[in-house]
Formats: structure tokens, sequence, C-alpha cells
């Protein structure tokens, strides 16, 4: 059985303007020892997504209207406040991107790792701040003894990170759920930072949720792949299959906007046209309709389900596992002749 | 030249394609980056910011209280001359025959010791009240903005000579700083806004001042100096309008302030002189008769009360409607 | 190719003046120092380079947002630093910048058409109705409707924000246009929107462009050339298909091998070289090459000696005492490995 199994998840704001689904039905699952991604830009709904796991979503204005989260044998949205609290930095804890502003400037920062030990283990202040000098060493500090008594100022970016994951890490969760962990970081830096995060997945077992943009994070990092559109996941598999049999055309557009330097030749770029989504106002049918260039008639009026195509590999497109159905190149420019 | 160049020119010879609304477009690159639903957001009237502001503004119940009690206030001071004589009494007429009596329905609120109609005076007290308001905030912003943009633009020795005299200012107390001031000008209606208004400005300057600050960090501010517009259009056509948001909620409430001072100044004798109908006056005037006559009190009093509040609130209100994060 | 824009020996220090900390009283942060580097008239320089690398700088000091501490600037012949009144107010007309923040780079008070043809405005060029005309006609150069004039920038997503920073940078007809960070704020789809529309652009005006950023990927698919810059120096500076393709300098080569592809497999079986450590403080650059704190293959001479940007191939420079054509920890590819003479 599946860590954490989550079913038909739906979450939804209520604000003045409307009603907004930012998550709009979202199945998944997580092994121990493995990672997931969750891609997709920015209001796709994949940090709201990570919330909603940890019962983070702000009531009354928002809240998880349906869907199961499983961990473990247990419905997390049906545990009482002090079970949730139980729970979150000890079995699930998450990673925010901004390191600057995760670490509070007025504690030091080995006492606020220790904070989650002495709430969660019970440990006294002497046994939480020599397992947070432990943690900080494990997440390549160096001089932690020292380093562990310095104010979050004291340190430099990349630092802090290391020092956020040394947190979550310290409780020993089953799941550490990382929100853009290395968006705010240099290339080399956020190449230390996921480094560590195997390397420390790989010693303690614990699984990953790796929320991110950047496909490149992704292809280092994860064993599945959700990717994300407007509230809704369009396409869920393993991440060889997603990278190399990628089935619905926005993930295609995904991969065509990208522009890389790892191939000699400087490939065309192919942009998806227009803008995403706003999610109070999603468009009808397929929410990605009105930039999909294979869109047809039945796209604006009906919602796609997400069908498995091929074993572990499922798309919410209509026309996914019409062996006719390809992404090719042409696409792009013939596109842009057309309209 | 690189493969890229090939495919445009490629593309290059492709026929125009036409945007949404049937316009050619002679530029060769993807469609227009339309929004979903860009139909709707063309036939949607724009919206201004100060527009949205006043949308929000509507949307808050006391806010609103204040600016309705705020328009009352004006049209019955305004229209005084019109119906306060002829229906109830010239504020400053007496009438023997009635000394401290709280008679109904001739005089509404009363009339005080010396037989003047309290309703009439409370209503022409206004006058002064909203008069020396008005006046004094806007010397404190005349003085303020002009100093307040000197010092935030600029920066430096102008930024320290400013700020230093703000200090200076702030050092006294402000209530004996404004009784000295009227002991050399002489009390009367016009010293006491001038000398509220000149004491003002250093809170409405460093309100102004920061707010620059921030907004010249903008890079928009940059923009225009990178195109080479003049100080002058960069400070009138950028950071202004940008920067006069807060100042607008400041100065809202300033009112209110600067009439609970007004009334304060008039009470202690250094204010509006009589026979003119002041609040304070009034207020000072039936001191000596508050368990006797409340009435005498609780009126002017609640006048006060409730045009300060009036202010604050709407103050408060717009602070709420103006704070936007750009961003949403 | 003639040469539209030299840097030389570019200098920018700032003092540090702000905080308590007395060790930094009297010091400079130096953000740039002693960048050179030319332009040719219709190509793309790409300024790549992690934060604090001083590649904002230069750009803002070349169209003189900031003054340089030393250094000189000619851009089409003329000298830049010394331009006063008309003659600078003609370089503005000829050198726009775009902005990273496409949120911030606008005026939120002003409706798009009035902050389209604002350099008009500031230029004294035309009537407002023929502004307005021109205003609509660049709107749709960069792919807006031009009904929307009237509209406020924030009815307009990301993505569409930076087209208005680009139609206000097009306004005067520019020959050189600074790009600082013109897509890092954006998403993946829209952000190859915008890189296309660049494209376009530098075509049909014959533009020229200098684009800051610190993607690589993107930088390299947009530049003719590269320069790679770390601690306010140039490190390695090349045709970008040399410079990706053999990188020299140790930096480089990290940068490369640091940022993840979307390739599952390759990712898997890329030789990595991970650096040790923060970039230093610029306040305190380190001694002779600013590289040698972090560097793999740093030697006694690195600390000692700082190293020229030298030839090491064809157009191809870099500042390394050890430069050599391929990444530091793999084994050379039997490909390359003839080339390795240049190395050492």
């Amino acid at each position: 059985m599946a860590l954490l199994e989550v079913t038909g998840l739906r979450t939804q704001f209520f604000t003045r303007d409307g009603v907004v689904k930012a998550v709009d039905g979202v199945s998944f699952e997580l092994e121990q020892g493995k990672t997931l991604a969750i891609v997709g830009e920015s209001g796709s709904g994949k940090s709201v997504t990570a919330l909603s796991l940890m019962r983070l979503i702000q009531e009354p204005q928002g809240r998880v209207v349906e869907g199961g989260v499983n961990l473990g044998g247990q419905d997390v949205l049906k545990m009482s406040d002090t079970a949730i609290r139980a729970m979150r930095g000890n079995r699930i804890a998450m990673i925010f991107q901004d390191p600057m502003t995760s670490l509070n400037p007025v504690f030091r920062v080995g006492y606020q790792i220790g904070e989650a030990l002495r709430v969660h283990k019970g440990m006294n202040r002497k046994r939480a701040f020599d397992r947070a000098v432990e943690m900080l060493d494990l997440v390549g500090i160096p001089n932690a003894a020292h380093r562990a008594k310095d104010y979050p100022h004291q340190f430099s970016g990349g630092m802090r990170q290391r020092a956020m994951i040394a947190m979550a890490l310290a409780c020993d969760p089953d799941i550490l759920i990382a929100d853009e962990p290395t968006t705010a970081l240099d290339v080399t830096i956020q190449a230390q930072i996921l480094e560590l995060m195997v390397e420390l997945q790989q010693r303690e077992g614990t699984a990953i949720i790796m929320i991110t943009h950047d496909l490149g994070v992704v292809a280092d990092m994860a064993n599945d792949v959700m990717v994300m559109y407007g509230g809704k996941q369009v396409e869920y598999g393993v991440a060889d299959d997603v990278f190399y049999r990628p089935l619905h055309p926005y993930t295609w557009g995904l991969l065509d906007s990208l522009p890389r330097h790892d191939i000699s030749a400087k490939g065309e770029l192919c942009p998806i046209k227009g803008q995403p989504p706003s999610l109070i106002d999603i468009p009808s049918g397929c929410a990605f309709h009105p930039r999909c260039p294979y869109a047809k008639e039945i796209c604006r009026t009906t919602v796609p389900a997400l069908v498995e195509i091929e074993p572990g590999h499922s798309s919410a497109c209509h026309f996914s596992g019409d062996p006719a159905f390809r992404r090719d190149q042409v696409a792009c420019s013939a596109d842009m002749e057309a309209n | 030249m690189s493969k890229r160049r090939g495919s445009r020119e490629q593309r290059a010879v492709s026929a125009g394609p036409l945007d949404v609304e049937g316009h050619p477009l002679d530029t060769q690159m993807p469609q227009p980056p339309m929004p979903p639903g860009a139909a709707e957001l063309a036939d949607r009237p724009s919206r201004t910011l100060w527009g949205d502001a006043w949308t929000r503004l509507k949307k808050n119940k006391l806010a609103i209280i204040g600016l309705a009690w705020v328009i009352v206030v004006v049209i019955l001071t305004l229209s005084a001359d019109l119906w306060v004589p002829r229906y109830f009494a010239d504020p400053t007429s007496t009438e023997f025959g009635s000394l401290i009596k709280p008679t109904f329905p001739d005089h509404p609120f009363g009339t005080d010791r010396i037989g003047r109609d309290v309703f009439s005076r409370v209503v022409y007290g206004a006058r002064v009240s909203l008069a020396v308001g008005i006046l004094a905030v806007g010397i404190s912003l005349v003085l303020g903005l002009i100093l307040g943009a000197l010092s935030g633009y600029y920066g430096g020795f102008i930024d320290t000579m400013v700020m230093r005299t703000a200090d200076i200012f702030f050092a006294f107390p402000y209530m004996l700083f404004t009784i000295a001031l009227l002991a050399v000008l002489g009390p009367s209606f016009q010293n006491v806004f001038i000398a509220i208004g000149i004491l003002g400005w250093p809170s409405i300057a460093r309100v102004f001042r920061s707010s620059i600050l921030s907004v010249k960090e903008n890079e928009y501010v940059d923009a225009a100096r990178a195109m080479g517009a003049s100080d002058w259009r960069i400070m009138v056509r950028h950071i202004l309008p940008n920067a006069i948001a807060p100042i607008t909620v400041y100065a809202t409430m300033s009112v209110g302030g600067a009439i609970l001072t007004e009334a304060a100044l008039t009470f202690l004798g250094m204010g509006v002189q009589p026979p003119t109908p002041a609040w304070g006056a009034m207020l000072d005037d039936a001191r000596s008769l508050i368990l006797p006559a409340p009435w005498l009190t609780i009126f002017p009093g609640f006048a006060i009360l409730t045009t300060v509040l009036a202010f604050v609130l709407m103050g408060d209100g717009l602070r709420d409607a103006l704070d936007v994060k750009m961003k949403d | 190719m003639s040469e539209l824009l030299r840097v030389e020996n570019l200098v920018k220090h700032f003092a540090v003046d702000q905080g308590v900390v007395a060790s930094h009283l009297g010091k400079k942060v130096h953000a740039v120092d002693g960048v050179s580097f030319s332009v040719n008239k219709g190509e793309t320089l790409g300024l790549v380079g992690e934060s604090g690398c001083g590649k904002s700088t230069t750009g803002r000091c070349i169209i003189r947002l900031l003054e340089p501490s030393a250094g000189s600037i000619t851009f089409d012949g003329t000298d830049v630093r010394s331009l006063r009144g008309k003659a600078l107010q003609s370089f503005r007309r000829d050198v726009q910048f775009i902005f990273q923040d496409p949120y911030a780079s606008l005026n939120p008070r002003m409706t798009i058409g009035e902050i389209v043809s604002e350099p008009m405005v500031v230029h004294r060029i035309g009537t407002p109705a023929t502004r307005r005309t021109r205003a609509k006609e660049l709107l749709d150069v960069v792919g807006l409707n031009p009904e929307h004039i009237n509209r406020y920038p924030h009815e307009f997503s990301g993505g569409q924000r930076q087209r208005i920073g680009i139609a206000r940078a097009l306004a005067l007809n520019p020959r050189l246009l600074i790009c600082d960070e013109p897509v890092s704020a954006l998403d993946v789809s829209i952000q190859a929107q915008v890189i296309n529309l660049l494209d376009e652009l530098q075509d049909r005006f014959e533009l020229t462009y200098v684009f800051i950023a610190h993607d690589l990927s993107v930088v390299r698919h947009i530049s003719d050339r590269v320069a790679v810059m770390y601690l306010g120096k140039i490190v390695e500076v090349g045709g970008w298909l040399g410079l990706y393709d053999q990188p020299h300098h140790p930096y480089t080569q990290s940068l490369l091998s640091a940022v993840p592809v979307p390739d599952p497999d390759k990712q898997r079986s890329r030789e990595r070289i991970i650096l040790e450590g923060d970039v230093p403080s610029p306040i305190d650059p380190p001694t002779g090459c600013r590289f040698h704190t972090r560097c793999p293959i740093a030697q006694d001479i690195c600390t000692a000696t700082e190293p020229e940007l030298r030839e090491v191939a064809d157009g191809h420079e870099a500042a390394c005492h050890f430069a050599k054509p391929f990444p530091i920890t793999a084994e050379a590819p039997a490909a390359v490995a003839g080339e390795g003479a240049v190395a050492g």
C-alpha cells in the first residue's frame, strides 16, 4: 500500500469575485522513498494541493470541499485538530520557496530547528539543541555546533535553505513537501541543495513531493510526475514516460517552450499561445482548450477525464490514446499561420 | 548564421496572420497573448485605480457612515443661513425670556446662559470647525508635500535639513507650541488655522517622504529616467500619483485632528473669539453648568465627537480601500 | 559587422554606508571591477552570471542609470560618460532598457497608451494624435490588441505587461536595447513567447541587444556571443556554440553542469561539478583569481595572480590560468581530446 493516497481532492477559495477552484479533483499516490514532482505554471494549483495535504488552507476563505487524503490508513481530512498538529512537522514536513522569510529572525537557528523536536518528541531544550546541531551537520553546514547559535541573518541564502531542510527532517518525517525549494537560489547553490535532498532521501527513506515549475529539476529528482493546469491534473505518470512519451498537449507545449543548453543546435522555441486561465473563470470543457493548437469542438463542451492510456501513465485529453494524435513540431509554425 | 535564423526566414514568407479582432498582424510571431475570454475583457469598461478604491470603499459600512455624516454636516452648515434663523434663532441673538432652558420645539437643544439657541450655535459652530479643519490641513499639505517631496526625491543635504527641522517641531509639546504661537499671533479664527496648519506639516512631510522613497524604488521610475524624462516630469507623472494614497488617508484623519485641536484651543480661550459660535467656546461657556444644564455640554460635545469620528472612519476606510497589492 | 558598443575597464563601486558593522565602514562593494566587452551592430551579447555578479549594474552603467566609477563606454563612436544635455538626450533615444519586473516597471496610474507614448512626449516627438497612432502601432507590433490602449497595467498578465515594456522601449526606434532579465519573472510558456518576440523584433528593426540573465539556457538561445560574469569580472566570453559546447573556464563549466536539463536519462548520466560554498562577498573579493575559493582545480598561482582574459579559441577568451576545453571532472571526451592542447 502506498504511503500517501490522495483521491479526488478539491479545494476552493471563496472570494468577493467568485469561487476560486484552486484544486479541482486531484488524485495521486506516493510510495516510501520516492519522489513525486508536481509541475505547473503559476496559478495551476500546485502549491494549494500541498497546503491541502497539510490541512493548511485558511478557513473560512478557503476549504477542502471534497476528497480523501489517506496517510498510512488515516484520513488526514477527517483528523481532529490535535491529531493534525501532531502530524504536521512530524509525519509530513514542508519547506518553502523563500529561505529568507521562512526562518524567524529573532530566534537562533539551532533553537528553531529544535522546536519541532520539543513539540513532537517531548525533548528538553538541551537535547533538542544537540539534535539540531546533528541535523545541521547532516545537511552540510560546516562547524554546526557553532553555527547553530547564529541568527538567520548570519546565514547565506543557500545555508538558510539547508537549515530549513534540517528543520523539516528533524523529526524524521515520512513525507517531505518541498514547494519550489530552489527557485530563489542561484544555479550552483540549487545544485548543492538538490544533491543534498537526494542524498538525504536515500539515507532516510523519506518520500518527497517536489513542487516546481522547472522541468530540469523534475528530470533531476522525480520518479513520478504530475502535471497540473488550471487546478486540474492533466498528466500523471512515471517521469521517463512523461518526458519521453508525453501524452497531453499541454505537456508537449511545456517541453517545446524550453530553451535547452544541452543540445548543440539551437531549436526553435514553440511557445504555448495565450495566457494561463484565471482560476475564477476557468474555460468550459477542457481548461486548456483556448490555448491548445489541437482543440476541437468537444474540448469546448466536455471536461476530459483523467484516463490511464498506458499502464501507470494517464492523461486528461479527449484525444490521448488515439494513435493518430501525435505531438509534432509542425503544429508550432502551422498554428501561427492559421490563426 | 544559426539554424534559428533560417527557420525564422521561412516564417517571414507566410501570409500575414490576423489577430482576434481581425486586424492584420504584419509581424511574424505567435498569436498575440489574448487572455482567455479576451472578448469580455474588451467589452468591460476600463477600471482606474481610484475607481477600484471607490468600489472597495463603498463596501466598508463604517467609512460610508463617516462619509455620510460629513456630507450631512457640510450640507446643514452651508445651508444654515436659509433655515436656521427663520425656524429657530440667530446663533448670536439672545432671548432673555428663556435663559438656560431645555425648551422644545422652539429651541430643540435648549438655550444657554444668555438665552442663545444652542441648536443654532451647534449648526453654525460646524462652520468654524470644518473651515479650520480643512484650511489647517490645506496649509499642512502645501508645506508638507513640498518639503516632503524635496526631501524624499533629492535626499542628501536637503533631506537632512528638512527632516531635522521636522524633528525639532516634533520635539516641542504640540499643544504648548500652538498656544505659544497663538500668543504671538493673537487669538483669532484666521490665526487658529494658520497655527494648526504650520504645526501640521512635519507629519505630512514625513509620511510623504517615506512614501516617495518606496515609490522611487520602482522600476518605472528608472524607466522614466532612462528615457531622459526631467526631474519635474518624473516627480509629477510617476512619483506623486503613486505616493499620494497614504497622504490622502493621513490628511483625511488630520482634518478630524485639526477640528479637535481647534476646539481645545477655543476652549482655552486661545482660539475663535466670541461671539462667533464655536464648539470649543460653547463647552467653555457651559463648564460651570455641566450638572444643572447638561444639554449645554452634551450637544456641542456630541458634535465634536461625531465629526472627528466621521473623519477618522473615512480615513480608515480609505486606507483599506487604497491598500491594494498592485500585483493582484 | 561594425562595432556599436564598447565597454572598457568598467568599474562601479558602491560605498557601504548602511549598517553599523565597524569593519565595513569606508569599504566598497566592488559590484563591477574592470569589465570590457564590445557589441557589434545587429548582434546579441548575452551577459550571464549568478546574483551579485554585477551583470545588472553593468547594464545600468551603460545607459547611465548609474554613474560608473571608472572606465569608458563608447556608443557608436561617442564617449557616453561625457554626454550632457542635448547629446545625452539623443543617446537616450538610441539606447533603451527593458526591465525585469513586469509589475514594477509600468506606472500603475498611467494607461498603457500613456506609458507607450511617454518616450515620445519626453523627446517632444509628434502631436498627441500622431503619438496615439504610433502607440497603437507599437502595441500591435508586440502582439497586443491596440484597442486596449486605454487600459491600466493591472488589467494585464505578466507576459502582456512585459510586451508593454517592450513596446515602450521601441517607441523611439532605438538601436541598442539592454534587456535586464526580461523573462525571468515569467512562466515557462510565456517566457518562450517573449523570447520569440525579441527575436522577431531584432530581425525586423535591426536591433542590437545586450541580454542580461541568470538562466543559461535562455541566454544561449537568444545570444550570438555570451559573456560569463563572476564577482564583478568577466571570466569567459565567446560565441554561443563554442562557449556552451567547450567552456574553458572552470566556473562556466560548473555553471553549465549545475543547470538540470529536462531529460531524465541525460540528467542521470551527466557528470556534475557541484561547487562548494557560497559566492564570496563583493566587499572583500578574494585575491588573485576571484573564483579560487570555490574552484576545484585552484593552485597557488590562482591565489596570487589574477588571470587575464586570453584567447583560447577563435573569438573565445577565458580568464583562467588553467583554461581547458573540457569539463574539469569529466574524462576528456575523445572528440575534443585533440583540442586539449590549449589547456594549461
